[in-house]
């Protein structure tokens, strides 16, 4: 192997790649050859470094300095300076938000500082398409270790004793499931990971397979022969193509270095593995519906039981774990249970990845020990609240499954169950952060949509349930809602939760509930007053201009797409009502507060008389016609 | 057995059974509409939700197996409201078209919103309107009505092997529907109609035909194949209105095929006979039952007195009862002739023959559930969905359990796409496949040997085999001679084995020598007699056969009476169109024309009928009470649902009428004369020894022409026979005989898709026939095939009679017909 005097880690990651990342790695080509360093530093494409806010990433190893957002026309300088001057870069640097101070050493940004990486251990080390570079991190030791030292149950009860529990969601204890399985006779076993990543916002599976994807095979290869399985397949969606293609090149690779496939490493066990590409239904992430996908078939679950661990795909005793459990497996056997114990809390061992996104200052990915508060990570590690100003409302967990966890909460530690408490679930690990301008009416509405979309169709209180709470939350915002229906909606999300098959239809009132659960007064405020104190519902709202505040600066009227805004300058504005379309834009332009948020005015003659009169949707149909006044 | 309480009640069931199930058996009623007995569970209504004490969710009991101790509670205020909730949520896009919907009023949707529903919807809703499909021939898709719990879906995918129906879309929209929307193009066999617990699909027959409350329900035996399924039929005002098939009833156990659930209709169509005919001038014209009876009394004396007793000769049928076809042998018996016979000499008979050189002389009998738990079973040239269509859903029900299916057979069938090892022979090479199985089975020492060199015949049958090499078999069939060894060892290595074949008179690849290699292969393997399945062809031919409709002493058969001109002089047919039905149908026209008399009993006018003397209008299944013994050797009563035709009569009450006419007495004078009469025969019947033997069968050669093409005939699944021609509804999927041709053929003889084409066969160049041609993939070269069920197509005419009485294969030259 050639020595290098630096290793420039460039972030690959997807977001990286959007913001630039392969245009700098051009560059530093072009620049480097220039000045004829080729031989002194090497220039490696890594998988996702985490921070994406701050993309595109340099890391420069030796030394671990940090340089951010990248661009392409910075790279002489960088070269110049840093590689032949020996002078960090400070212009690239990270600046803490408070006094602009400069942060050379990646582990000294708070973003990193807090976190602890196991699963994401060889994030931005390695060159994610080189089997040598995972092996010289000890990569495979640990499956050498398992396939021939370990006996099956050793393998089982290291796994069960590190008390890791599943990271797709429902944490249900990996040993446990293994030890089924293993348990299961059968003449055919099959191992599957689950790379159906489907939340919106959460990007911890792809990142993984796209960083590390060896670490997602090396687990399952000690997976297989915990549970005596000699086939599996990987199943990841189409739209992660990135994650495909480099899971296809590590398999391949493994597979000829021995590490894969026919008597793995002179161990005598065989585990033969495939990806397989889902067309990217959500439903497919739950794991009868993904088996059943493998199988060709529709996507849709099965009644359990018969569990996966007797009957899985092609009827034959299946274990399904997550992207990370997987990864997470090597570094147990080679470490130890007591090791991975370590970290955690008591039923929540070891760490998990979450994925931070939304109203918050750093988006991305982190790594984080179980039991540490949500506050750490949302003001320590997130940065807070990206808008200047604004307070922090909530955070929604577990995705469209999962629910939102208000301000006052934020001492809950991260733990299964903690979440869990809150009515939220800790999910595959999204995070989505929103600031007091986000309507949580809306925002159930929106996973709503999204779970109704989703919907298998198979069993009525999913398909149907998540259709009608669709056309209630609809209804709530866009005036139509009536008293009583915060108490319709409770009754019936009791109801789908308790009848629904799968767990998609199970956890899909979540949202609605957890949003009442802490924003009633929202509820009630769309549904009796006509009022989105947010102004995102734009049928419940109106905007006005405070004249004692308003500064006339005029960035609202230059930016108001209606023209609807008037006044001289440096004199208070004022807003044409008949031509405002409540799009927000001024409210989100102004510096100073000025513009205020009222009522919907189309409601506001209404607002004293019967509210059955408006509430056109309520009728039930009468007619033979197909579409009744409510709906669209 | 496992104890468990379900609300309180101790019950036990059986180990792996699922709550439902436990529940259903204890009379314990659970709501669902999803589940069915013959499905795996499916778990999407959620309607069958149950409490289990300590566990705080609910379970489906359709799913959830029982276990030791569990205590499950189906009727609790929590179960209700869930319950209302979904049912609130099914209706809530439900069109409610009860009004106009032929489900209503034994709808489950219906049913249990009464139960369950709550007067008033919560929820803003809307009617789905989609206009229903009503494209297809016999079924019609209203997915409006549509709740989506797949049943449909699963019964023809998993059940039928059809997977004609699938669901498209996702979530909310979801729709049942044919591939990309098409027209449904299906089986038509109607068990989604069955399954279907609304309203969302409708037999078009049945459609605004009658209130499901003002439709009388009785039970009947259908009048096609020898399954002899029960039918429950719907009747209004004394006509048959539907067909459908009730779970735990009659040996098909809920189970029907497009011909018993469609096919019923050919007893009102409007070419029934209403009215005896008789002869006068050349014409036939309508008679009294008087003059036509005394018109054949006088005509039969006549021609007795000229030529004696032997010189009159009579037909019994299949399609007739017991009591009919016992009545005609007495008649016979009273007159002093022997010749006696029926279609059976054509299958069942001949099969039957030679099954008693290997097995002695008992009858035989199959079983249809035989194929369940079976490990290994092997269809020998046969495609028992069309032929026996309930039969082969027990089979293919074997292979979904676990049993491989080891299938011969030149055409792509449901059941070679359902087996584990296709076997793609020649047509006609049956005998070649099943010879070499054995010669590697010996080769190999896959047997006892010992035991089997015990055997009678033994010897003979190691030295028959001595050509049967794998090699040779497959220079013979086509076969790789890799298959032929694996379906040896793989038959022969199977715990648990069953041959199956069907041997009919339209089946011209297979001989009754095939039935003695089955056999011998059976014997070999140490198997009985029933682990060979011959299934008689039709409703009763078994009956008939066994209530000794055969020729008597020194008696002339079919093939004398109906092939060799002059055999008889007077011919009486009950209940049979040997003109269209018969294979050799030319030869048999020559013969009927030189009969001096020909009394015919029929219930439409037909083929034969046209050329008789007199024709008796016969009441049909359905207008009569009577027997059927199906091909299980069960006799089954049939009942009279509906009007008899004008003035038709029963043929045992006709040829009692004739005796009678002739002042031949037989002693009988009711329709119970008749079964006391059948009982006694049946208590002095002595029990046929069983016997082990082995008979071994030669492969003949099978006639090549490289220019022309061998024709195989097929039975088509929709039809029977040439009666269910008859039925109006089954004639809506088929309508004429089609000549279905391979696609390397057609190109060579210049043939289109749909264009008609001149068939000829090549050894009796004069007769020929016009077809309708498909290509068809399903099809190897060299040979075209096309079925016998259609009198108009007179295929009956291309197909001889081969040396063992069964229909003949042969060549034929087929021209793309000019203009």
């Amino acid at each position: 192997m050639e020595q290098y005097r630096a290793h420039l880690m460039i972030c690959a990651g997807t977001g990286c790649v959007a913001s630039g990342a392969l245009k700098v790695r051009d560059a530093l080509d072009v620049e480097i050859r220039k000045h004829g360093l080729e031989n002194e530093i090497r220039v490696v494409l890594t998988g996702c470094n985490g921070f994406c806010a701050k993309g595109p990433i340099i890391a420069v190893h030796p030394g671990e300095i940090f340089y951010q957002v990248v661009k392409p026309e910075d790279v002489p300088l960088l070269v110049e300076e840093h590689f032949i001057k020996g002078r960090p870069v400070e212009k690239l640097m990270y600046k803490m938000p408070a006094d602009k101070k400069a942060i050379p050493v990646m582990n000294e940004i708070p973003f990193f500082k807090h976190q602890v990486l196991r699963v994401l251990r060889n994030k931005g080390l390695i060159d994610p398409d080189s089997l040598e570079e995972y092996i010289a991190r000890d990569g495979y030791q640990a499956a050498a270790k398992a396939l021939i030292e370990m006996s099956q149950q050793e393998i089982i009860d290291t796994v069960k004793g590190s008390g890791i529990r599943g990271r797709g969601g429902a944490g249900f204890p990996t040993g446990l499931k293994w030890e089924f399985t293993s348990k299961s006779p059968a003449d055919q076993k099959y191992l599957l990971c689950n790379g159906d990543e489907g939340d919106p916002g959460a990007f911890m599976d792809r990142s993984v397979m796209e960083a590390d994807p060896h670490s997602v095979i090396e687990g399952m290869v000690i997976g297989s022969k915990a549970i005596g399985a000699t086939k599996g397949y990987i199943y990841v969606r189409a739209e992660y193509p990135l994650a495909v293609e480099r899971l296809r090149k590590a398999i391949k690779d493994a597979n000829e270095a021995g590490l894969l496939g026919r008597n793995i490493l002179d161990s005598g066990y065989d585990f033969e593995l495939d990806v397989y590409l889902g067309a990217g239904a959500f439903v497919c992430g739950e794991e009868t519906a993904l088996m059943r996908s493998i199988e060709g078939q529709r996507g849709m679950p099965r009644p359990r039981p018969p569990f996966p661990a007797h009957k899985g795909l092609w009827d034959k005793p299946t274990v399904l774990n997550n992207v990370e459990t997987f990864a997470q497996i090597a570094p147990i056997i080679l470490n130890g249970a007591d090791w991975y114990k370590s970290l955690g809390t008591e039923k929540s061992t070891g760490t998990k990845v979450f994925a931070l996104t939304g109203a918050i200052t750093n988006v991305g990915l982190v790594e984080v020990p179980m039991g540490i508060p949500l506050r750490t990570i949302i003001y320590d590690i997130g940065g807070g609240i990206s808008k200047k100003g604004k307070k922090f409302k909530a955070v929604q967990m577990g995705g469209p499954s999962g629910g939102c966890i208000p301000e006052h909460l934020l001492d809950t530690p991260v733990d299964f169950d903690s979440i869990n408490a809150t009515g939220a679930i800790m999910g595959s690990g999204g995070m989505v952060v929103m600031d007091e301008d986000n309507c949580m009416v809306s925002l159930a509405k929106f996973f709503l949509g999204f779970t109704a979309d989703e919907s298998c169709g198979k069993c009525p209180p999913c398909r149907v349930g998540t259709r009608v709470m669709l056309d209630t939350l609809t209804d709530i915002t866009e005036g139509r809602g009536k008293p009583g229906d915060v108490e319709t909606l409770l009754d019936l999300c009791e109801d789908i939760k308790a009848t629904s098959l799968c767990g998609l239809g199970q956890t899909a009132p979540n949202p609605v509930l957890t949003t009442i659960k802490y924003f009633r007064e929202e509820y009630e405020s769309h549904i009796h007053d006509k009022w989105c104190k947010t102004g995102v519902c734009r049928d419940l709202c109106s905007f006005e201009i405070d004249a004692a505040i308003c500064t006339g600066c005029g960035v609202c009227a230059r930016a108001c797409p209606q023209k609807a805004i008037t006044g001289e300058k440096k004199q208070p504005h004022k807003i044409i009502q008949e031509l405002c379309i409540q799009c927000r834009t001024c409210y989100d332009r102004c510096k100073f507060g000025s513009i205020k948020i009222g009522p919907g005015l189309k409601f506001a003659k209404a607002a004293g008389a019967s509210s059955d009169a408006q509430v056109g949707g309520a009728s039930v149909v009468a007619g033979a016609t197909s579409v009744g006044g409510g709906s669209k | 057995m496992i104890e468990l309480t379900i609300n309180g009640k101790p019950v036990q069931a059986e180990d792996g059974a699922t709550i439902l199930k436990a529940a259903k058996a204890n009379g314990i009623k659970i709501p669902n509409l999803c589940w069915d007995k013959r499905l795996r569970p499916y778990g999407g209504c959620r309607l069958c939700v149950v409490e289990l004490e300590g566990q705080p969710r609910l379970f489906a009991a359709c799913s959830t197996p029982v276990q030791a101790g569990m205590k499950v509670l189906t009727d609790t205020p929590k179960l209700k409201k869930a319950r209302q909730t979904v049912l609130e949520l099914l209706l809530v896009h439900h069109p409610l078209d009860c009004p106009t919907c032929d489900k209503a009023g034994e709808c489950d949707l219906q049913d249990l919103a009464y139960e369950y529903g709550k007067p008033e919807g919560r929820f803003i809703r809307w009617r789905k309107d989609k206009p229903a499909d009503v494209r297809g021939p016999l079924i019609e898709l209203n997915s409006n009505r549509c709740i989506l719990c797949g049943k449909c879906v699963r019964i023809c995918a998993e059940h039928q092997g059809r997977g004609a129906l699938g669901f498209m879309g996702r979530g909310f929209p979801t729709v049942v529907t044919p591939a990309f929307g098409e027209i449904l193009e299906c089986d038509y066999c109607g068990q989604c109609v069955d399954a279907c617990p609304t309203g969302a699909l409708v037999a078009k027959p049945y459609k605004y035909k009658a209130r499901a409350w003002y439709l009388d329900e009785k039970d009947s035996i259908c009048s096609y194949c020898g399954c002899g399924c029960t039918l429950t039929l719907g009747i209004r005002e004394g006509k048959i209105l539907r067909a459908r098939g009730e779970e735990d009833k009659g040996v098909s156990d809920g189970n029907l095929c497009g011909r018993g659930r469609f096919g019923f209709d050919y007893v009102h169509d409007a070419s029934r006979l209403k009215t005896p005919l008789v002869r006068k001038d050349g014409e036939l014209v309508e008679a009294t039952w008087d003059e036509a009876m005394k018109y054949a009394a006088d005509a039969l004396r006549e021609v007795t007195a000229v030529g004696g007793a032997g010189s009159v000769g009579a037909i019994g049928s299949h399609r007739c009862t017991m009591e009919d076809n016992h009545m005609l042998r007495r008649f016979m018996t009273v007159l002093g002739s022997g010749n006696l016979d029926y279609s059976g000499a054509f299958g069942y008979g001949r099969a039957q023959m030679a099954w008693e050189q290997c097995f002695g002389g008992a009858p035989h009998k199959i079983d249809l559930k035989s194929p369940l738990g079976k490990k290994a079973i092997l269809v020998v040239d046969s495609d028992i969905t069309v032929t026996h269509p309930v039969f082969g859903l027990n089979i293919m029900q074997a292979g979904r359990e676990g049993a491989r299916i080891i299938a011969s057979d030149f055409r792509e069938t449901k059941l070679t796409r359902h087996s584990s090892n296709w076997l793609r022979n020649r047509p006609g090479t049956g005998i070649a496949i099943v010879n070499g199985m054995m010669k590697a089975i010996i080769d190999g020492g896959m047997f006892d040997k010992a035991a089997a060199e015990k055997i009678e015949g033994f010897g003979a049958l190691a030295a028959s085999l001595e050509d049967y090499t794998p090699e040779k078999v497959s220079a013979m069939t086509g076969v790789p001679a890799a298959g032929i060894a694996a379906a040896a060892s793989e038959f022969a290595g199977a715990d648990s084995r069953l041959i199956v074949m069907s041997l009919g008179s339209s089946d011209n690849t297979k001989s009754a020598d095939l039935v003695l290699a089955v056999a011998n292969l059976a014997v070999l393997l140490g198997d009985g007699p029933e682990s060979v399945q011959i299934p008689a062809e039709y409703a009763n031919t078994f009956g008939a056969w066994n209530a000794g409709i055969r020729p008597g002493d020194g008696g002339k058969s079919v093939f004398s009476m109906l092939y060799e001109p002059g055999a008889v002089n007077a011919l009486i047919v009950m209940g049979e169109d040997p003109v269209s039905s018969f294979p050799d149908g030319g030869r048999i026209l020559r013969a009927l024309k030189s009969l001096d008399l020909l009394i015919v009993s029929a219930i439409t006018m037909n083929e034969t009928a046209r050329m008789a003397n007199v024709v008796f209008p016969a009441t049909s299944w359905g207008e009569k009470d009577g027997t059927f013994v199906n091909a299980e050797g069960r006799a089954q009563r049939m009942l009279r649902v509906s009007e008899p035709t004008g003035m038709s009569m029963p043929d045992w009450q006709i040829i009692r009428n004739l005796s009678w006419a002739m002042d031949r007495e037989t002693d009988i004078r009711s329709i119970e004369d008749i079964r006391k009469e059948m009982a006694d025969d049946a208590a002095v019947a002595a029990e046929a020894l069983p016997c082990r033997r082995f008979a071994p069968a030669m492969q003949p050669a099978i006639p090549a022409d490289g220019n022309h093409v061998l024709l195989a005939i097929r039975d088509v699944l929709q039809h029977s026979g040439s009666m269910s021609t008859r039925s109006e509804a089954l004639d809506l999927v088929v309508r004429e005989a089609v000549l279905d041709i391979g696609e390397a053929d057609a190109a060579r003889l210049g043939v289109a898709d749909n264009a008609h084409v001149k068939v000829t066969t090549v050894s009796q160049p004069h007769y020929s026939v016009y077809l309708k041609a498909r290509i068809s993939d399903e099809l190897m070269d060299g040979v075209a095939t096309t079925s016998m069920h259609f009198p108009s197509g007179r295929v009956n005419t291309l197909v001889g009679l081969a040396a063992d009485g069964g229909a003949s294969l042969g060549v034929v030259r087929i021209e793309a017909a000019s203009g």
